[in-house]
């Protein structure tokens, strides 16, 4: 048993998948560079328009929006630069559709290849042995799948639902042999199962221009060029109409030997597959491993404000298609292509956030945003908020023409918490709320600190929090555990207040702090107690020969001579104890601490 | 005179069956409670309530980040995923890992002053929020999303006068945040602002600053009876060439409970998960305990336990 998924009208399809709101309204789908444009593809409603394919452009606007109707659009869109093209395909889909119009759009091969893709997945997802026939079309080998998916009848109807779950309207037939399987998947709509023996039975009705198109596709391999194809099928066609051949019966009743001698090869091949017969090998394809959705929009986005619409169908097309294949994602790419280039200063350079879970490359006219998430997840909701944090966090520096996103296949989590372990936070809520606080808080401000291993003060570093989940061997603390005494602690000065020291026999007496306005109070008074100094020194040897650090991102040296003092504050006379240093490398004193 | 008890029987009995139910009162269960990591304090307080506020208050150098980090360390042992949410980027995490903190389950948000700028020059920065602003909003954030079993605000550098103009719906909300859960929510600070939001107040002071200090004068009484205890204990090493003379050994603290909810931690009761815990007679004496005495906020007597934080050397 064979099946074919054949999408009709596919760049309207394709077109209408990221614009559900489009299905109620007549589309027909443009080609070509200007002036030269014309109809390539058109749904039922334009059809009953009076559209046809191969319509120019100035045609085709006799049945679109009225003149007057567009040119308040543009003055709206001229006077409100706000206004994008989203916010009115919005209205337009909130406002009743108007009959008498049809909707005019660009062919995009981005939402084609994405709409393909997208095929293929469902149909990879029922059966390995999938044949990528064309980009409307696919060919699936059931063979030996009735005991997992049941009678053929209810394969075809699960394959119909799952691909309307990717937002396709497809027409599935089920047949003995794959032509068989293509003709009725062609000519007739909906679901169709050909009973094995009444191929030609049921396919007699079909016109032959059915037979043709699939003629052509069959010939795929052959060296002859598309438009050497079409002008073959074209004469073929004429011949046979002369004939008074219209549909496949009469095709399949001719005698044999007489159209052999008349069409040659062709002609027999024509009249096996008219008869329903054609047993072939399907040529298999391999499984899509690459997850991308795109979509050009007709007019540059300008703000933030409409651009989750967008990324919203094209993440709900992309999670269908993970789930589809039981997959999730490990890590999201978000590429925007500019109207403008953007300068340099303009995007946060990928070294600059390295480590962080998202990071920006620049570079031309297109941006892209890195999402990496520490656990594979599937839901659309979670992505679309993180990349919309993930925008406002870095927003693109010119107005947005096409949209990218990508996701890295891992497989999901499988992990199930025990009952009686301590509660984590989910790991998709505590993503969105790492981010709403980096948004808050600024980058790389909110995580995990990571210890170097130096002996210079502070020597840490921000990591991508993740909720740790493995269980760890250590039993929980009794009280009777709590032996150790409790450590002093650290309050580090970021950064470390200047301070005007005066000594006496070496030692310091009086403190005054020279920054920090603010709490200047807290750091101003008498030295009771000190001890020390402690000299310590590290990293002179990422100095360069003239003396200067060798770069910005490694340390700095550091040769000082640390003092714990304890100060009366001449304010309010309380006592607190702080770490102050004086730097040996330029003489001046700091406080870069208080024990607390 | 009746007790409550005795008083609530008789109206019961003379208003009937019918109103029974509409008498009754709805006696919350005692709070679980975690241990702070210091037995002292555990003797005092009776530990950390879940689902409820608690203040660690003091004045600079009294302690309060050493309770909070032993607090945290407990928490991490727990295999319990914390927040710090450091108001002043003052968080130290080399003396959090010497206390035994598990920095691989900790949040540590970082707020400043200068976080809130957008990086792009096209856009105009958002507004940049203050330090308590950054705060609160975090903690929000962080209550809602949930799952932690602590989550500490470091409020310790921000002055009484700031803390105490946070609206007291904040902290309402904060506790209505936890209430239905099992999250500590610890506050640390100067002066108490929670008010009766907070389950459990404590008020830590510092008595004296042990050192080893060979050639200071004995006597270091000064303001606020500051003084300098020497310190000639074995984890100190008598190093004659050591030029330097004096060495900070640790702080003697006292803590005080200001307001409390919990009750006392009984003779051989458990805190949450410790099932061997063991407190001494005299710290249940001090907060005047009979059975229900742990329903009065305020105690009757003063409530103090001493204890030492070292130093990490």
């Amino acid at each position: 048993m064979f099946a074919c998924i054949y999408i009709p009208d596919f760049p309207v399809e394709a077109i209408v998948r990221v614009e559900p709101w489009l299905r109620e309204q007549a589309v027909a789908v443009l080609e070509g560079k200007p002036p030269l444009m014309r109809v390539v593809a058109l749904n039922e409603k334009a059809r009953c328009l009076g559209m046809e394919v191969g319509m120019t452009k100035l045609q085709a606007a006799v049945f679109s929006a009225p003149a007057n109707e567009v040119a308040h659009s543009s003055e709206a869109r001229v006077e409100n630069s706000k206004t994008t093209q989203i916010e009115l395909s919005s209205r337009r889909a909130k406002s009743k559709p108007k009959p008498g119009l049809a909707m005019l759009h660009q062919r995009s091969a981005a939402q084609e290849n994405s709409a393909h893709a997208a095929l293929l997945d469902v149909a990879h997802a029922f059966t390995p042995r999938v044949e990528d026939t064309a980009s409307d079309t696919l060919l699936l080998d059931l063979a030996g799948l009735e005991r997992l998916y049941g009678a053929p009848a209810t394969m075809a109807r699960d394959l119909a639902s799952r691909v309307n779950a990717i937002a396709l309207e497809a027409n599935i037939a089920l047949a003995a042999n794959p032509e068989a399987a293509l003709h009725a998947a062609r000519g007739f709509s909906g679901t169709t199962v050909l009973p094995a023996g009444e191929e030609a039975h049921r396919l007699g009705v079909l016109p032959l221009q059915v037979l043709l198109d699939a003629f052509d596709i069959s010939l795929n391999n052959g060296p002859a060029s598309d438009r050497e194809r079409d002008k073959l099928g074209e004469q073929m066609l004429d011949t046979l109409e002369r004939w008074g051949v219209r549909d496949f019966r009469t095709l399949a009743l001719l005698p044999e030997h007489a159209l052999a001698s008349r069409l040659g090869e062709a002609g027999t091949r024509l009249q096996r597959l008219a008869q329903g017969a054609g047993m072939r090998t399907l040529a298999l394809c391999e499984p899509v491993t690459h997850f991308e959705e795109a979509m050009e929009l007709e007019s540059p986005v300008e703000t933030l404000e409409p651009l989750p619409f967008v990324l919203n169908r094209l993440l709900e097309q992309l999670c269908a298609r993970l789930e589809a294949r039981a997959l999730a994602a490990q890590e999201l790419h978000l590429r925007l292509r500019l109207e403008r280039q953007v300068a340099d200063e303009e995007t946060t350079t990928t070294q600059e956030l390295a480590g962080a879970s998202s990071h920006v490359v620049g570079g031309g006219n297109t941006v892209e945003h890195s999402l990496r998430l520490p656990v594979a997840m599937c839901d659309s909701k979670v992505f679309l908020k993180l990349l919309q944090l993930e925008l406002a966090a870095h927003p693109p520096g010119a107005p947005i023409t096409k949209v990218w996103i990508a996701a890295e296949p891992a497989p999901p989590r499988s992990a199930q918490r025990g009952l009686f372990l301590p509660v984590t936070p989910e790991a998709e809520k505590l993503e969105i709320t790492l981010a709403r606080i980096s948004g808050i808080v600024g980058e790389r401000r909110a995580g995990i600190a990571r210890l170097l291993d130096t002996h210079r003060r502070d020597g840490f570093v921000m990591d991508h929090f993740v909720a740790a989940e493995e269980p760890r061997q250590k039993v929980a603390p009794t009280m009777s555990d709590v032996t150790e005494p409790a450590r002093l602690a650290l309050r580090m000065f970021r950064p470390p207040w200047q301070l005007q020291v005066r000594l006496a026999e070496g030692r310091p007496v009086v403190l005054t702090a020279v920054t920090k306005p603010a709490r200047r109070g807290e750091l101003q008074g008498k030295v009771l107690w000190s001890a020390g100094p402690w000299r310590s020194s590290g990293d002179w040897w990422t100095k360069n020969v003239k003396g200067e650090s060798a770069s910005e991102d490694q340390a700095c040296p550091w040769d000082r001579e640390e003092w714990d003092v304890a100060l009366a504050n001449e304010n309010g006379g309380s006592v607190a104890l702080f770490c102050i240093y004086r730097d040996l490398a330029s003489g001046q004193w700091f406080a870069d601490a208080s024990y607390d | 005179m009746p007790s409550v008890a005795t008083l609530r029987a008789r109206i019961e009995s003379s208003l009937g069956e019918h109103l029974t139910s509409t008498l009754l009162l709805r006696e919350r269960a005692a709070p679980l409670t975690v241990s702070t990591g210091l037995a002292a304090l555990d003797a005092l307080t009776g530990g950390l309530p879940r689902g409820a506020l608690s203040e660690i208050a003091g004045p600079a150098s009294s302690g309060r980040t050493g309770v909070m980090l032993a607090a945290l360390a407990q928490a991490t042992r727990r295999r319990e995923v914390c927040a710090l949410v450091d108001a002043s980027d003052s968080f130290d995490p080399a003396s959090a890992a010497a206390d035994g903190v598990d920095l691989e389950r900790l949040l540590w948000v970082r707020c400043s002053e200068r976080s809130s700028l957008s990086p792009h020059k096209d856009h105009p920065p958002r507004a940049a929020l203050g330090r308590l602003e950054q705060v609160l909003k975090v903690t929000d954030l962080l209550l809602q999303g949930g799952g932690f079993g602590m989550v500490v605000l470091d409020l310790g550098d921000i002055p009484a006068e700031s803390a105490r103009r946070v609206p007291l719906t904040s902290w309402f909300r904060f506790r209505r945040a936890v209430e239905p859960t099992a999250t500590v929510l610890l506050l640390i600070e100067q002066e108490p602002c929670a008010k009766t939001c907070a389950s459990l107040v404590v008020r830590l002071e510092r008595k004296a600053v042990c050192a080893r200090d060979a050639v200071a004068a004995p006597a270091r009484i000064g303001p606020e009876g500051w003084q300098i205890v020497s310190h000639s204990g074995s984890g100190i090493p008598e190093n004659n060439v050591v030029s330097h003379a004096a060495l900070l050994h640790g702080m003697q603290l006292r803590a005080e409970v200001v307001r409390t909810s919990n009750p006392p931690a009984r003779h051989g009761e458990a805190l949450d998960g410790d099932p061997g815990s063991s407190t001494p007679p005299s710290a249940k004496a001090a907060l005047g305990g009979g059975p229900g005495s742990w329903t009065q906020r305020k105690p009757a007597q003063p409530a103090n336990a001493n204890f030492e934080l070292r130093a990490a050397w």
